[in-house]
């Protein structure tokens, strides 16, 4: 992947648009799905849907941020195919009857903290932490989670499904990466010290606060279903090497933070991580629903309904 | 004399040549009815949003308006009453559509050459055919496949009944903010598609009593006095609008509230919250957008549209809104850089060829070597803060002194000198690159090339000054 010219990657975007009209939801082959895997894979499916809308509220703050016109309206898709690929995923959820009634399935309560801090304080971010982020978050999901699902869902309709929505991460990917780089290159863009110092921000610190112990909880889901670690260590592999790739993605300092924080998260073994993380994560259990204010409108918008 | 376009611009022209005892001219109107603007734009909610007493003539003042901020119909009413009060009916030629305009040098005289080959002359022409009233649909893929209903908000269709039908609103700016709420009322669902968010402030509109309308026909000075009072107060916000001062922070600031007042979810209020500085485009007005995007039967989307398609409109996030009708409130065809139709001046020259990289006019009513033109709502005329007819009654009566001129001393040829013309627009674009229009945003204001033709970087009294002496000295004459 050499930089990219994001002018003509917005057009590319433009012109390879999808519907989930384009898919035919009731096609054969939903009971391809085992009664053995059914309830594991509800369990995955309602994690990957909530990364998907997750990753879209995070695409509408850089949006807000983004350093240039052309960069702003790719965000400003992305916020709207990440919303798709959500989309989609619960039209799968409702094809294989994993749908109480028409509701959305519930955010885990670590789900719902990030939430919560996202629609507080995205917009607040400087574009380069999320910018980081975000990249690792997809390649986790690309390059692990959505090959694993596809290995071991034979449904033709989810295939389908998948082939667009992998199509649209390769693009995602493709600018993420492109952005980090330009964030790295230092003397142009931001000094090092500069861009680390949200760190102490106490407003990105109750974001990591809410991050950390939801990672490690769909880290167990997903291992729950039987993903093997590799494939996490593999991805994470990957998100170092071309993330690495450049003199000015290596110099880009979040990517050296997130690189490490990724390192931590996948290597169970890390018990000086894990511990408190874990413990977090127990902790994050005990909040009552009640104490949660009401979730966002933005929520709300989600839908498995092809037409509106 | 000729004049093309029976819009405020073309008609006022007539009334002040008439008043100045001039007669002998005619109105070349490509239509069957006079009007322009506000003959076009009879979308329900359509109105003006600079007060009546101020969007009027001073020459012809009203004192009938209903309300503060009168709705198309009445002004339409009142350009009616101005052709029958100055008898301007025999002028005008109805269903001409001007297609070129030609000057004779050795002559001196324009001819205007209509889409059925018709020709008409005169010794000087006003191109008065408006700046907005080419009406556009935007670029979107898949816009001929819709086979619901079209509508353009400035070619409104009377006929089509909104009860029970689920309608789309393309477009949230000064024609789409005035039409949504009245869709609302009527329709069973309205779904409306923003790319940008504007600024949107409170708009003082109320219905005038009838001890003001009797006051103002009794003594027409206090409804001088408050016009002069409208006056100052829209020149005043000049200062929030065109410049970036600590004004604009506070015009922002007061935009921010409304929308907080009126909109209580986060999101919402985040989805309507612009992003550039206020001024960069249209500023709107509007007390009832807002609520009525937050009726039971209204959404507003914000999602980029992907496509059009049969039944309705896909966007970015998948889903495909399905609706019977599309409104599309998305503005007109504004040339920056090129002439609504071939304007060929001396030797040869085409005004469209050389305007490509933008606009440019002296005091954006002549142009070099296309003498005995006058144009209205020339490069650099618009205003951002005011009524565009305060700044329209400067440029015919600068218009009248040319003609009056020209038959005065027989001239052929009145012709601004190339080396006046340059300097001015030196000055010109040396004092827009300060302004909040040219700070970044995309809007019809500006040129691909963000070059900006369309504004005049100022208070209206200084273009009233800029327009008010007509310096021979800036002239050739033959
Ligand atoms: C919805 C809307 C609201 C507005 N509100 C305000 C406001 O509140 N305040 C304000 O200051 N301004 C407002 N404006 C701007 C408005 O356009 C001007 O104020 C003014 O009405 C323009 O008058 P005009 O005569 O120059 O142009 P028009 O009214 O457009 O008239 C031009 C005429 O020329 C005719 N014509 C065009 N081409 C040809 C041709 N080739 N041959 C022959 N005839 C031709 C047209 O048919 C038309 O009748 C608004 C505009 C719109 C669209
Ligand atoms: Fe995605
Ligand atoms: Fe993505």
């Amino acid at each position: 992947m050499a930089s990219i010219d994001l002018d003509k990657m917005l057009a590319k975007i433009k012109s390879t648009q999808w519907a989930l009209s384009d898919i035919d939801w009731d096609a054969p082959g939903a009971e391809l799905i085992t009664e053995e895997q059914w309830p594991k894979l509800k369990d995955f499916m309602a994690d990957l849907m909530w990364i998907e809308h997750v990753g879209a509220r995070a695409f509408a703050a850089m949006a807000k941020k983004a350093p240039t016109d052309t960069l702003r309206e790719i965000y400003t898709y992305f916020h709207a195919e990440e919303q798709r690929h959500a989309n989609a995923e619960m039209a799968l959820m409702k094809r294989w009857g994993m749908l109480e009634g028409d509701e959305i399935p519930e955010p885990n309560i670590n789900l719902r903290l990030v939430i919560e801090w996202l629609d507080r304080y995205s917009d607040e971010m400087p574009v380069y932490v999320l910018g980081t982020v975000v990249p690792m978050l997809e390649i986790a999901l690309d390059g692990a989670l959505c090959t694993f699902l596809l290995e071991t869902v034979k449904d033709p309709v989810c295939h389908q499904a998948f082939e667009k929505i992998n199509d649209d991460e390769s693009r995602h990917l493709g600018v993420g990466f492109s952005v980090m780089e330009m964030q790295g290159r230092g003397k142009t863009f931001i000094g090092a010290a500069k861009m680390l110092a949200p760190l102490l921000d106490p407003r990105l610190m109750l974001g990591i606060a809410s991050y950390v112990p939801l990672l490690n909880k769909m880290r167990d889901n997903i291992i729950t279903m039987g993903l093997p670690e590799e494939r996490l260590y593999a991805a994470m592999a990957k998100f170092e090497k071309i993330g690495g790739r450049t003199e000015d993605g290596r110099r880009n300092p979040w990517f050296q933070v997130i690189r490490q924080h990724a390192r931590f998260v996948v290597d169970r073994n890390n018990r000086a991580y894990h511990l408190p993380v874990d413990g977090m994560v127990k902790l994050t259990g005990l909040i009552p629903r009640r104490a949660l204010p009401a979730v966002p409108s933005w929520v709300k918008e989600l839908t498995y309904q092809p037409t509106a | 004399m000729l004049i093309v376009g029976a819009g405020f611009a073309g008609l006022g022209m007539a009334i002040r040549l008439k008043q100045a005892g001039i007669d002998d001219f005619v109105i070349l109107e490509r239509a069957n009815a006079v009007g322009g603007t506000w003959r076009d734009n009879q979308y329900p909610g359509a109105a003006c949003d600079i007060p009546s007493n101020l969007y009027s003539y001073s020459f012809a003042p009203n004192p009938n308006w209903s309300r503060s901020f009168s709705g198309s119909e009445e002004i339409l009413g009142y350009i009616h009453h101005l052709v029958a009060e100055f008898k301007l009916e025999s002028h005008i030629r109805f269903e001409k559509n001007v297609e070129d305009l030609s000057f004779d040098e050795k002559k001196g005289v324009w001819t205007a050459t209509t889409d059925k080959g018709e020709k008409f002359a005169g010794r000087a022409a006003v191109m008065a055919q408006g700046p907005l009233s080419n009406c556009s649909f935007p670029a979107i893929t898949g816009i001929e496949d819709f086979k619901g209903h079209k509508i353009h908000s400035a070619r409104w269709d009377h006929d089509y009944d909104f009860a029970d039908k689920k309608v789309a609103v393309i477009g949230t700016g000064a024609s789409g903010i005035q039409i949504i709420p009245e869709l609302v009322k009527q329709a069973k669902h309205v779904k409306v598609f923003q790319r940008t968010p504007g600024w949107v402030m409170p708009r003082p509109d109320f219905a005038t009593p009838q001890w003001n309308k009797k006051l103002f026909e009794k003594l027409p000075a206090s409804q001088q006095a408050m016009r002069n009072l409208l006056y100052w107060t829209h020149e005043s916000m000049a200062l929030a609008v065109i410049w970036n001062s600590p004004l604009t922070r506070v015009a922002e600031r007061v935009a921010r509230l409304h929308l907080r007042r009126q909109v209580k979810d986060r999101w919402l209020r985040r989805q309507l919250t612009p992003d550039f500085t206020i001024g960069c485009k249209r500023v709107l007005v509007s007390n009832d957008y807002y609520p009525a995007l937050q009726k039971d039967n209204a959404k507003l989307i914000t999602w980029p549209i992907a496509r059009i398609s049969e039944k309705g409109i896909r966007t970015v996030e998948g889903i495909e809104h399905q609706v019977d009708c599309i409104v599309f409130a998305t503005g007109f065809d504004v040339s920056h850089s090129g002439t609504p139709f071939p304007v060929k001046g001396r030797k040869g020259r085409v005004l469209g060829d050389e305007w490509q990289g933008g606009a440019q006019a002296y005091k954006s009513i002549n142009v070099s070597g296309y003498p005995n033109l006058y144009m209205t709502f020339g490069p650099n005329s618009g205003p951002g803060h005011n009524s565009a007819l305060v700044y329209m009654e400067s440029q015919l009566d600068y218009a009248v002194k040319g003609v009056q001129k020209i038959l005065q001393e027989d001239l052929k040829v009145l012709d601004v000198k190339e080396s006046v013309q340059r300097k001015h627009n030196k000055a010109m674009q040396k004092r827009l690159a300060k302004t909040n229009w040219n700070s970044g945003c995309k809007s019809w204001y500006l040129t691909e090339d963000g070059f900006n033709a369309t504004m005049y970087p100022g208070f209206a009294t200084q273009y009233a000054a800029q327009m008010a002496d007509f310096e021979e000295n800036d002239y050739e004459t033959a």
